[in-house]
Parts: C-alpha cells; structure tokens; sequence
C-alpha cells in the first residue's frame, strides 16, 4: 500500500520519516513542497492527493504539520490510507499529548518506535492505542544481566493478536464502573426568514470502561430496529436528573439518580440512522439479532454513533438584521432565542456575527452576555454562559466603515447588498446537558465478568451541543 | 514519596554520575567515542544521538561498525534503536550489513517475540543476495512459530523477499508456506498472509494464482472478518471485491455476510464493504426499493461525517456509483449542501454530486437546488462560484421545462449585473442554455440584451471559452445586437492575438453573416486564418471556407453552411464510457477512483526498484563494508581540518536516485468540462459542414480552387472571384 510515511512542517519539508519500501526514491518526498508551493500560486483547491512522476503523494494536515504517505499504485486503497494517516495522528496524539513540529523533533525515538508496529512493508498493522502502550513505552528498561530478570523485559501482550485485540487481560478496578455519555451534535443551516434549509443529529455514545477483567457488556437503547425484542425488559438504568447543575461534561462526577417512574412515561421509540460501532462491537450478532454486545476496551472510547436528519426546530435561532447607513456605519441588530423547553438551559452560547473586514468603532449594546469585536475573524462574538429555555435576548452594534466619496459625475455609489459586505454566516455555539433532541434513551446496561462475579455500576449522561456547521445565511 | 533514605541515596548518584553525556552536536568523532564508551548509559546515549543525525538528514554510515557492537543488548530500546540504524543503511549501503548477520541468527530465535519479529524483518529487507540466502531458516521457522505476533511479521516478510530475489523464494519454497498461512488459526495473520499473496500477485501474476487461492478460502475470509482488526478486515472485503461468486446464491450469500460492516466506524471499511457489495450486486435479483440500495445508500451518508480527505475519496467514489445505480441517494440530495468550513476540494466534489443527483421528474427538488447553487454563485471563492453558476446551467438543462431554463436564465443574469468577476462563467452557462432551448427567441433576446451593453466585450473576457461564446451569439442572433460589425471589427483586429476556439467561433460566425456584412470582413478574416495564425486547426477550417464559397454554382451549399439550425443540447453532465465505468466499479477506493482513470498499469511490476548486490562472495562482502568504513573515517579526519561545507560525501546507493524533475504542466489536469463542451459544438458544426460539403470528381471545381492560390501573382483573380459571390 503506502511505501514511504513522512511527517513534514508547514512548508512541505521532511522532519521524519520511515520507508517501509525501496519502491520510490530517497528523494520523492523532496518534490512535495515544491508541489504545494505550485499548486498554492495557482489556486487555493489543493486537492490532498497529488501525483507527481508515476508517484502518489496522500497527506493530511495536523497542526502544523503534513501527515504524507508516498504511493507507486493507482490501485493502492486511498479510503485506508487516508484513515490510517488520521488514526496514527491519534496513537501520536495519545503518546505526545500535541503533535506538531516540536513535538516531533523531540520525541522521535518513541515515534520510530510506533512507526515500526503500526505498518510493516506499508501495510498498517496495529493502531489500537491502549495495547501499543502494553509494550511500546517511554521508560527505558534497565539493563540486567540476571536470565532470571530477562523474562521480564517488553514482550508483545498476547491479546495483539487475539480475536479480543484491543483489551489486554488482567485488568483490575478497585471500583467497577462504566460510564456512558450520550453526545448529540445539531448541524443545521438555516435562512435569514427561519427556514431550515438541512439539519441533522449526529449522536456519539461515548464510554469510559473501568471494569476489570474481561467483560461482556450488552446495550439496550430505544431504537426501533431495537428495542422491538425487548418490549417487555423494564430494566431501568440510573440516569442523569434534568435538575442537576453541572456543566462540565468532562467530569467523573455521578450524577443524581431519577425515579424509574419518569423514566417509564418516556419509552418513546425512535428510528437511528448510520448506526457505526466501535470494533469491539459485534456487527455480525447485531446484523442478525440487533443486540448490541461488546467487550469494552478499558478507559474512554467511542462505542458508536448514529445520525439523524428529520427537520428539527432550531434550539438556538437569531434574527439578525443589517443595515448600511450610506456606505459609512453598518447597524446590526440580533434577537437570540433558546427555542427549548423551560426547563432546559443552554450554556456556553457563542454567536459570531460577520462585519465587513475594513470595519472600526464598534459600539455595543446588549442585554445579556458579554460583546467583543474580533477582527481577525472579521465579526463580533457574542457570549451568553446560561440561556434558560424559552429566553430571548437581545443586542445592538454599530460599526463604523471608511467612507466612500462621490465621484465626479456625482451619482452616489449604489450601496452594496449584504452578501457582498459580509463574507460567511451567523455561526452558533451551544451545549444543553441532559438533553437529547432526538430522544434517545438507554434502557440497560448489562455488564457480564463471568470469572470475576464483580458488582458493577453503569451511569448515563445526555447532553445535546452544536455541531461543526450550526449557520444561519445571511443574504 | 519514597522515604528520605532513598530520596538522598538518589540525588548523590545523580549528582555523581560518572557516565560521560554526549553533546547534541552531533560530531562524528564524539559520537564515536561515545559508541565505545565502558558505560552503558554512555553507549546508549550517542546511539539516540546518532539517529537523532540519521533523522536529520546526516550520513552517518561510517559509524556502523560501532552501532552494531551495541546491538548484542538485553535493553529491548536500545535493539530498537540499533535495528533501526541498520534497516535505514540496509538501502545505501547494503554490503556493511554483512557484518550484522550473525547477530540477526540469533536473535531470531530469541524468546522474547519482539526480538524474533525484529530480527526477521530487517534480514527481509537487506538487498544482498548472500545475506538473503541465510535467511532460511529464520523465516520458515518463524511461519510457523507459536506466537502469532511473530507469525503475522512473517507472512509479510515472504513477499519483501520476493520483492528482493524471487528466484529464491522459488527455491526456497515460502510462496507454498505463504499459502499454507491462509489457513492459520489466527485472523490477523489470515489478512496479513493475504496481503502478502496479493503483493506477489502484483509483481509475478504467475507465481501465485489468487483467483483460485480466493475462491477456495472464501469461507475462511468471511469467518475472519468478524474477529480481525480494522486493517485486517479492510485486506479482506478488497479480496473478496476481487472474486466472481460463481451463482447468484453465493453472490446473496456474500452480501449478506459483509452488509454488517457497513456500520464499521472506519470508513476505509465501510468503503470497502460498499465494494464488495457493489461487486455482487449484478448476480443478485434486487429493486431499487430493496433493503440492500436503501443500506448502500445509508452507508455513503455517513461517509459524509468523515475527516475532508476521506469525505473527498467517498464523493469520487459516489460519482461512479450513481453513474451504474442512479436511483441510489435520491432522497438525500440535502447531504451534499456544501458546508461552510468545507475544504475547497470538497465544496467542488459536492456541487458535482448534487447536480448529478437531483431526480428532473421532482420540481419542489429542482426548485430547492436551484436556490441552493444560487447561494453558492454569491460566495467568495472564485473556483467554487465558477463551479456553481455552471452548476446552474446544467441543472437547467437536465431539468429541461422551458419555464424553468427561464428561471434559471434569469437567475444567471441577474448574477451577472452584480459581480464582475464572473462574465466569463455566466456568459457560458447563459450560451449552454441557450443552445439547450435554440427556439426560444425570448430568451435569447433577453440575454442579447444584457450582452449588447458591453462597451469593451473583448477586454471583459478573458477565457478563451466565454470570448468563443460571445461571438457564437453574435453569429446566432445577430438581429438582436446593435452595431453588429463594430463588435466583430473589434475581434477582427485581435484576431492574431486571440486563442484557437474564438478564432474558430469567429471565422464560424462572419461566414454565416457574410451575406449581409461588409465585404472585406470576409476577405479579411479568411486571410487572417489562413496566413496569420499558428493554428493549424483555423488553417485548415478557413481554408475549406474558402474554397467552398469559391465553388460555381455554390448557392445550396452556401445556404446549408449559413443557415443550418444546431440540435439541442440535453446534457452538459460528463460521462464515463461504459467500458471506463465498469473498470472504475472494480477499482473503487483506489487513487484510481480518484482521478476516474483505470489502473492500465495494474499487475506490472514496479518501475523502481534498486538492484541486489549479487555475486559476492562473503570474504568480498567484509572487505568491500572495510574499505567502505575506511574512505568513511578519512573523510571524518579531513573535517578536522577544512571547511566543512567544501566536503561532500558522495554515497553510492544514491547515484541510482532518479533526479530528473517532470513537467508539472502535465500534473493538473482538471479539465473543465465547459472546453469539452465547447469542443463538442465545434465539432459537430465542422462534422455538418463537412457532410455537406460537395466534392465531387468536378473538375471545374478543382481547377477553381488552384486559382485561389494566396500568392501575389493571383491577387487580382481572387479579387475578382469574391467579388463574383455578391
């Protein structure tokens, strides 16, 4: 597949790199920069495959860094190659915290080391973090002269290459615990006028395993596909109170248990979409019988995810109103709404307003949150911490624009459309916790160690946020 | 915190090290030293030094005889390290390796697996033929080890020792272990083993015969999906997207097995999984109601929720799909709406999708698109609004009611009043609309409207494309402009500097008006193209004017080439041929997919490859790594001395380095599709003229035509002979 990996700074140029072929010459990775350079003169679409004498050059960006493989073949996978580019920015990630031009430079003892397990003769092999980390680690293994003690020196686990690949065995928890966070996404666009021209939920169930031994989970959800089988199971999991304050989703804080009985008035079945699972999950047993059953990786992963794309109100919507005063101030008038029920709380609102790049003089007036101009992104940040469901808020600005003179014919120059003023669309950010748009419920959890015999304790959390494309246009 | 004690006994051995550290200057001669340091510590020191030198950039080969006195270690990082070392100048410097074989032996029979795996890797790698003949033993040994980490190293292992000297592996019988591997009780060396088989297949197509090895381990592959890694499982769906099931029972019986991976997190696995399905499909009764389409097309739309690149490979690949299956992702022409932090690339990919999958029988569809690219033409980045406003038009067209075209010419024109940067784009979308409706005057006379206000419309555009538009209009609805031949004056005079398809389109357009236009325009541009341009195209076109309205008794001919009317455009969307398309189909995931271009390439062997060290025997081999390491040292000492910029070591492996630099005009070719368009309505205007043109054996005709010779001499008779046409 790929016969050369380079990680290069932000010009293209080569800081390390392992040759899994001797299919390519040494010097390939040299045409790179003057590739991006070329292609960066000519336009800005640089497509992230390049071909260049008979050779493929593939690369994702990463910080500041370029993530390069080098390829002989047209009939090499690109789909893989391009995800084992991202995959091994993650095991990187996981070892060096940040990965960037410094963090290479530095580490690269530890970075030849994951280079030689994760892909062999360029094809990938092992990218799974937690067991690279049972024999790849940063402590140096002192030198022993005793045969007694080499017994003990790094050896590949035996679960590597077992049919449980990614959870070694062995594990211990004082406490056996597993923690489900519910995670929706809303990506939605929007008009001016309030019409929602896409929306979709995409939904992520992400687990934080501290069982010990090797577990046999069994989840059940309020899918229709699903929970069909299970009409009669009334095993109720401890979930997350609406009343409950915390804001910080990164927490291991146990939230409040809720009655069993406000649980049963919401056994409302919903249709998921794309439902992806981690590889720990069974697919075949869930193909057939549609039970989802897993053996966990210990620690956090993301067991799977679904999408939605139904037409859904907006949670958070603003109107927002321009108006160019003879091409000299701009007025922009905003009245933001959280369309959620009373109940619900949307935190860290973040709304970015485009201005005109040349704007100065911003004046504000707002009744909540805080107001800051920020040019570099050519737009105005709008901050409300706690929008209660049901609020409406609402600001003013007034920016001022370089004044343009008449010319000498003495027609005024016709003002210019907003489309024109403006580059991009009103962007929002928010998070609702305990909150799901699309409904989703676990019903169980059922966690199995059949040597062990442990007591065990699921938790759930929902939380609904905004996700990478939350627009309203602005036309 | 650990007691006192301990914590005073550590800062005193701290404080007291008698172990030298090494600089980071990277010296050779300290590194050395280093190298052969009494301390340990010392020793590991300077080897991380020295590949901290290797990483950037520096020769640091002539240290190899004292890296690898450091490679007998029980400190698994430092093995690692000096492994390294060798695996790197095993490319360069492949005969200093000679002197690491022993230590190679035995570790691959160390009892730790990972010592084993290194060992056998790096002896797979080292390009001399002698030291590949010692490794035998290791590799059959290791096929069969008990440890299936060391197992799946060395299914991989067998294909670089092809690579490296396949008349050995012949001898050595491993493709037959390799084979036998197939039916291991582990998954991952199952992939790995196939892996390794299609690698060989790919360099020899007879060494290993892979349509039969998959046909008969089918169920093995389908068992190993459920259990294998994600990699694994991405080896073995392109295997069996490789195999012809041989009814359509075992075809259903395929794309049930693997349907279940199409909700894999992996996308590289989805994809993968869409391929096999997608290569069975024909062997299987299904609607396009069925439950496998409605799956399929679940699948692609998740694809959309991937990293950019990877969103980049799914468009390409639903580009192909949707040509075969065009009910797939009817529903979800939504998907595709172009975000606003996409990557260019994608944006581009996007806009092509959504016009290709919009269904032309659903108006309310139509209309929402049509909005849609309207928003888009109104963006900022000019590559994605010139992809837009021709979006546009080919939406129109493939919508094809005539109220809707109007719509869609209206949107175009009012885009066209606000912006200036995007004459060229409208102009050509607006001619594309017009050629799709060439009956509707109404039309053409709103768009003439808008065209005639344009003082200076040879300095307004600036494509080739859009110039050869614009004066294709002025040469179909000439009653719609004022001062007609002013304008064509205008591009007479610029005709030299002017690019082939407006050259073309002109000469086009002044014969089909010569009746009614000046004289000398005609005469002008006829000698324009036949003796000013470097256009051997224009040449020939003009040429053949001339003669054919030259001819007695020419007046139907005349007629047919002025008056004829063109057929109407119904598509402007580019297709694969359907030879191109049912390869794409098989390569899809591949860079083939990509760039729509079949692997023509596909199981040749590679164009690259250095060559063994062959023939040596081992006293040579030693003596030649000696002399080797010696020219090496001298070149150490001389850095004492002289500059060290003016010294430059030359290594032999890289005199093989190909350093010839391509053209990089070749390497972007994206090919608009307006110019293929274009070249299309040329070339059907030339093909029509050309049918009816008549040249019969008349000799008249013939002997007319030498009179028209351009020299001097025959300037009055050719004079004389255009004058006859009026």
């Amino acid at each position: 597949m790929a016969s050369a990996v380079y990680f290069c700074d932000h010009n293209g140029k080569p800081l390390l790199s392992r040759r899994y072929r001797d299919d390519i010459p040494l010097s390939a990775i040299d045409k790179f920069p003057i590739l991006l350079s070329d292609l960066e003169e000519q336009s800005n679409l640089i497509p992230p495959c390049l071909n260049h004498n008979g050779l493929e050059y593939l690369f994702i960006q990463h910080n500041d860094l370029y993530v390069v493989a080098i390829v002989t073949s047209l009939s090499a996978n690109a789909a893989a190659i391009f995800t084992f580019l991202h995959k091994l920015v993650e095991v990187l990630s996981d070892y060096l915290k940040t990965v960037e031009e410094e963090s290479i430079r530095d580490n690269f003892v530890i970075i030849y080391e994951l280079l030689d397990e994760v892909m062999d003769y360029g094809i990938p092999q092992i990218t799974e973090t937690k067991m690279l980390k049972q024999y790849i680690t940063q402590k140096s293994f002192k030198l022993v002269k005793s045969a007694k003690k080499k017994r003990n020196a790094t050896r590949p686990p035996v679960a590597l290459t077992n049919s449980v690949s990614w959870r070694p065995e062995g594990i211990t928890h004082k406490k056996n615990e597993a923690f489900l966070d519910i995670v929706e996404s809303i990506n939605m666009l929007m008009t001016q006028k309030g019409q929602v021209l896409r929306s979709e939920i995409i939904g992520d169930v992400k687990v934080n395993s501290k069982l010990s031994g090797m577990p046999d989970l069994k989840l059940g959800i309020n899918d229709k596909g699903i929970f069909s089988k299970y009409l009669d199971d009334d095993t109720n999991i401890p979930s997350a109170s609406a009343t409950t304050s915390d804001n910080n989703t990164e927490t291991d804080k146990k939230p409040s248990i809720t009655s069993s009985s406000a649980t049963n008035k919401k056994k409302v079945n919903i249709e998921l979409e794309d439902l992806k699972f981690h590889q720990c999950v069974r697919l075949s047993k869930f193909e057939n019988e549609k039970i989802i059953t897993f053996i966990p990786p210990d620690g956090k992963f993301d067991l799977m995810n679904y999408r939605l794309s139904t037409t859904i109100k907006p949670l958070i919507w603003c109107d927002v109103n321009v108006q160019v005063h003879s091409n000299s101030r701009i007025e922009i008038h905003c009245k933001a709404k959280a369309q959620i029920k009373r109940k619900s709380t949307a935190t860290n609102v973040e709304i970015l307003i485009p201005v005109p790049d040349d704007a100065d003089t911003p004046t504000f007036k707002y009744s909540h949150g805080s107001l800051k101009y920020v040019p570099e992104k050519s737009a105005i940040l709008w901050k409300i911490r706690s929008f209660p469901g049901g609020k409406e808020y609402s600001m003013s600005a007034e920016l001022g624009l370089p004044s343009i003179s008449n010319n000498e014919d003495g027609n005024r120059t016709m003002p210019k459309s907003n489309a024109e003023i403006l580059k991009g669309p009103v962007q929002i950010k928010f998070q609702i916790p305990y909150f799901t748009t699309s409904g989703i419920q676990v019903r169980y959890l059922k966690i199995n160690e059949p040597k062990l015999q442990y007591k065990s304790y699921p938790w759930v959390r929902y939380i609904t946020q905004s996700g990478d494309d939350y627009t309203i246009r602005l036309t | 915190m650990p007691p006192l004690d301990k914590r005073i006994k550590k800062f005193l051995k701290d404080s007291i090290r008698i172990a030298p550290k090494i600089s980071g200057k990277g010296e050779l001669s300290e590194l050395r030293t280093g190298l052969v340091s009494q301390y340990p510590q010392t020793r590991k020191d300077a080897i991380k030094k020295t590949i901290q030198q290797m990483t950037l950039g520096k020769d640091v080969s002539s240290l190899f005889p004292d890296v690898l006195k450091n490679i007998a270690t029980i400190d698994v990082e430092q093995k690692k390290l000096v492994y390294l070392y060798v695996m790197n100048y095993a490319e360069t410097h492949p005969e200093l390796c000679i002197l690491a074989v022993n230590t190679f032996i035995t570790d691959a029979q160390d009892p730790n697996p990972l010592i084993r795996c290194m060992a056998i890797r790096t002896m797979s790698m080292i390009r001399v033929d002698k030291i590949l003949e010692y490794i035998e033993t290791p590799l059959r040994r290791t096929l069969h080890d008990d440890n299936a980490y060391v197992r799946k190293t060395a299914v991989i292992c067998v294909a670089k020792l092809f690579q490296l000297n396949k008349d050995l592996c012949v001898e050595l019988g491993v493709v037959e272990d390799l084979v036998n591997a197939l039916d291991d009780s582990n998954p991952l060396v199952i992939a790995n083993a196939t892996a390794a088989l299609i690698e060989i297949h790919n360099m020899d197509m007879d060494a290993v015969d892979l349509s039969s090895l998959i046909q008969s381990h089918v169920s093995q592959f389908l068992l190993a999906l459920n259990e294998c890694t994600e990699w694994a499982r991405i080896i073995i769906l392109g295997t069996l997207s490789e195999y012809s099931a041989k009814d359509s029972l075992e075809a259903q019986d395929i794309i049930d097995r693997v349907t279940a991976h199409l909700q894999h997190v992996n996308p590289a696995v989805v994809l993968a999984t869409i391929k096999v399905i997608v290569r069975n499909l024909p062997q299987i009764e299904y609607s396009s109601n069925s439950l496998i389409m409605k799956r399929l097309s679940s699948a692609f739309v998740s694809l959309m929720s991937t990293p950019p690149e990877m969103q980049y490979v799914a468009l390409k690949n639903i580009r192909i799909i949707l040509e075969k299956y065009p009910e797939l992702l009817t529903k979800e022409l939504r998907i595709f709406y172009v975000k606003f932090n996409d990557p260019l690339y994608v944006k581009l990919e996007k806009i092509d999708i959504l016009v290709r999958l919009v269904d032309p029988s659903n108006l309310k569809q139509c209309t929402l698109l049509l909005t849609e690219l309207k928003e888009y033409a109104m963006e900022y980045e000019p590559e994605f609004v010139s992809r837009a406003i021709q979006a546009l038009s080919q939406l129109g067209i493939k919508y094809a009611q005539e109220s809707f075209v109007s719509k869609v010419l209206d949107i175009l024109l009012e885009l066209l009043e606000r912006q200036d940067t995007i004459k060229d784009d409208c102009c050509i979308s607006l001619c594309d609309l017009l050629r799709h409706c060439p009956g509707n005057d109404k039309m053409a006379k709103q768009v003439c409207a808008v065209f005639n206000t344009w003082s200076n419309p040879e300095v307004l555009l600036q494509s080739d494309i859009a110039k050869c538009n614009y004066v294709w209009l002025l040469g179909q609805h000439p009653n719609n402009f004022s001062d007609l031949e002013s304008k064509i004056n205008i591009f007479i005079e610029n005709f030299v500097q002017e690019e082939a398809l407006t050259q073309m389109s002109l000469l086009m357009t002044i014969v089909r008006l010569h009746a009614t236009l000046t004289g000398s325009m005609l005469q002008s541009v006829l000698e324009l193209a036949t003796q000013q341009t470097h256009e051997l195209d224009v040449r020939d076109m003009a040429m053949m004017y001339w003669r054919c309205l030259s001819m007695p008794n020419n007046e139907s001919l005349v007629n047919d080439l002025c008056q004829n009317k063109l057929p109407m455009i119904s598509n402007t969307l580019e297709k694969f041929s359907p030879e191109v398309l049912e390869k794409l189909l098989m390569e899809l995931g591949t860079i083939s997919s990509i760039y729509f271009k079949p692997d023509s390439n596909r199981r040749k062997g590679k164009k690259y490859v250095q060559n063994i060290v062959k023939g040596k025997h081992i006293e040579e081999l030693e003596s030649m790594a000696k002399n080797e390491i010696s020219s090496k040292a001298n070149d150490d000492v001389l850095l004492d001395f002289d500059e060290r910029d003016d010294v430059t070591n030359t290594n032999a492996g890289m005199l093989n380095t190909l350093t010839t630099l391509g053209d990089l005009d070749d390497l972007f070719d994206f090919g608009p599709s307006e110019d293929a368009t274009q070249i299309n309505t040329n070339d059907t205007k030339a093909v029509q003229g050309l049918k009816e043109l008549k040249l019969g054996g008349d000799s008249n005709g013939i002997s007319s035509g030498g009179k028209n010779n351009p020299d001097v001499s025959g300037g009055n008779i050719v004079s004389q002979d255009l004058l006859d046409l009026f």
